[in-house]
């Protein structure tokens, strides 16, 4: 996953037979991924928090079902984006979403924040803080397809390789970059339908 | 290269991913067509915001949170193997015999459920009734072990038939009883009628087997007609009794009930016989008063007379104990009171009486009538349920018989 350090063989042969203290040892260690992983998939902090929890949650109760230790990365991510697929499901079919728009006040750790106006020619270093990019480049994924924003959430935001998304997705390579492309390209679409 | 290849390998391009001479074309055209190159630069800026989102930073508390969420899983999952878990734990010796015994339980209950309500409803409803009921009708079926020869009689002992229709004729005898209590009438009316009907029967009957037919043939007919139903009644008026189904039809009665019929026509007889001024008073209660008085009328009444000082504790046990065995008070007339009682408990009811007052004196003015069904009848008992079974349309002949007066004098000391 990533760039992230291997989990140990004894951490997850410990996890496995109940030991706490290894659990919680690989929450700590993937904690971040898996909640980034969700955050971006879902928009939302508190969404993305009980999420990760419920993730976790799910690899304590099935890790002794994980056959080999070294996919134990893979198994995790995939337990993550399975999550994020239902309780996207979820929050749509509850209108989560429907009023979500590039014009919303955006959601920060430290509150809301004010549209900001788009426009790739521009430094937004000029106008705006960092996080206000971040955080637009987070509402343009939430206008995607989830396939879509799935691709570029695991490959430009996590550093997936194009190998480990196909192990994970099951796509051949070249299906894959030809996807990501596309979304990329529709996210810039979108990023500049925002601006005028 | 068109600008539409060109700008499909944005994404190359930008990883470094095309090969070199494709590079080199790709950035060729990028550098002839302005509109290509702003599309490269604004996507290379969107692919440098992309890449620069970093991390969020994990919420406090996020691992206790985790833990207290799965203590809570635990714990309630704990608390679901422990409900079905300890039922779950015993050994199946012990499950099955348990099972076993709260299901039969279960069945039994319902089955006493099912059967003795109906049942106890009729009690709770006609329980003073039911026991007129069946002196009436081993006293009719005695008078008509007097009227019929010896032969005939035993030729139906030696039915086995006839004794299973009795079975099923007494078995049947509450329902009508528990229609006529809901209409506030007295017990035995429908029985009368029916005996009227038998009598008029008996006729046809007696010509039948001197046709040559035999005795079960009738009886089986007879027992079968159910006393509450009156779609069978009028079909035995109409085949052995015409002048009662003339009676009916005087009577013009609306009530849609068989019962009320039944009554209305014996009252109008009843209330002839003895020569009440209104033959038919108005309402049920009118024919009850009427009832009794021709019951009081056609008997000679037994007098007790009753000695206390307090007058009020004395009526109201009185009127107890006249409920208690069935009886109505008939009248009330100052110290006197009139009060009918069913036969077979009124030596029961003279006991509690002289329990009631130490100086009361039963004094036995009217003519010593046998009490049927009493315990001294015992050892004619078999004989008369023989008569019964034969001569049932005459068992209730007299059913006003059944039913003894007592004047109650009471004495204010």
């Amino acid at each position: 996953m990533g760039s992230c350090p291997r989990i140990e063989k004894e951490v997850i042969e410990s996890c496995r037979a109940g030991d706490e203290k290894a659990f919680a040892d690989i929450v700590l260690r993937r904690q971040k991924k898996v909640f980034n992983i969700a955050y971006r998939m879902l928009g939302n902090l508190e969404e993305a928090k009980d999420l990760a929890q419920e993730v976790f949650i799910s690899v304590f109760e099935s890790i002794k079902d994980l056959k080999e230790e070294i996919k134990f990365d893979a198994w995790l991510t995939q337990i993550t984006l399975n999550h994020c697929r239902n309780r996207w499901k979820y929050l749509k079919r509850r209108q989560y979403f429907n009023s979500d728009s590039l014009d919303d006040p955006i959601e920060t750790e430290e509150g809301t924040m004010p549209k900001a106006i788009y426009d790739p020619s521009d430094n937004p270093e000029t106008h705006y803080e960092k996080k206000m990019v971040q955080q637009l480049i987070q509402r343009g994924l939430l206008k995607l397809k989830e396939d879509q924003r799935e691709l570029l959430v695991l490959r430009d935001l996590q550093g997936f390789s194009y190998e480990e998304m196909r192990e994970l997705l099951g796509l051949p390579e070249g299906t894959i970059k030809s996807k990501l492309h596309r979304a990329r390209m529709d996210l810039k679409g979108i990023l500049e339908k925002a601006a005028h | 290269m068109d600008c539409e290849k060109v700008r499909d390998r944005f994404s190359s391009l930008w990883e470094k991913e095309l090969i070199p001479p494709e590079e080199k074309i790709v950035r060729e055209h990028l550098s002839s067509c302005q509109q290509c190159q702003q599309e490269f630069e604004r996507f290379e800026k969107t692919m440098e915001w992309l890449r620069s989102v970093g991390e969020e930073r994990v919420p406090d508390g996020f691992f206790p949170e985790l833990q207290k969420k799965m203590e809570e899983r635990k714990g309630k999952a704990t608390s679901t193997e422990r409900a079905g878990g300890r039922w779950l734990g015993f050994p199946l010796s012990l499950k099955l015999p348990v099972q076993a015994v709260a299901m039969v339980a279960i069945v039994f209950l319902v089955l006493y459920l099912a059967k003795m309500m109906p049942t106890e409803m009729y009690r709770l409803k006609d329980g003073k009734q039911s026991a007129p009921s069946l002196s009436i009708e081993k006293k009719s079926g005695q008078l008509l072990g007097q009227r019929e020869g010896e032969g005939e009689r035993g030729a139906l002992e030696t039915s086995p038939e006839v004794s299973r229709h009795k079975d099923v004729e007494q078995a049947k005898a509450p329902v009508p009883a528990e229609g006529r209590m809901e209409e506030g009438s007295i017990p035995q009316v429908p029985v009368e009628r029916k005996a009227e009907q038998m009598f008029a029967q008996k006729g046809v009957e007696k010509e039948r087997r001197a046709a040559g037919a035999t005795a079960e043939t009738p009886r089986s007919e007879e027992v079968e007609h159910p006393q509450s139903s009156l779609p069978r009644e009028g079909k035995l008026k109409e085949a052995y009794v015409p002048p009662v189904r003339a009676d009916a039809k005087k009577m013009e009665i609306p009530a849609p009930g068989t019962d009320v019929i039944g009554h209305r026509t014996f009252d109008s007889k009843e209330a002839a016989r003895a020569q009440v001024p209104s033959p038919e008073p108005a309402g049920i209660e009118g024919r009850l008063v009427a009832k009794e008085k021709s019951i009081v009328a056609s008997k000679p009444p037994r007098e007790i007379t009753l000695r206390s000082s307090d007058r009020e504790k004395v009526t109201s046990k009185l009127h107890e104990l006249v409920k208690q065995f069935g009886g109505e008070i008939v009248t009330s007339e100052g110290n006197m009171l009139l009060v009918s009682l069913p036969t077979g408990s009124f030596s029961g009811f003279e006991k509690e009486l002289a329990g009631l007052s130490p100086s009361t004196s039963a004094d036995k003015v009217a003519a010593k009538k046998k009490v049927l069904g009493s315990a001294g009848a015992t050892p004619g008992r078999k004989r008369e349920e023989v008569d019964e079974k034969k001569e049932e349309p005459a068992k209730s002949a007299i059913d006003q018989d059944s039913r003894t007066v007592v004047r109650i004098l009471l004495i204010i000391e």
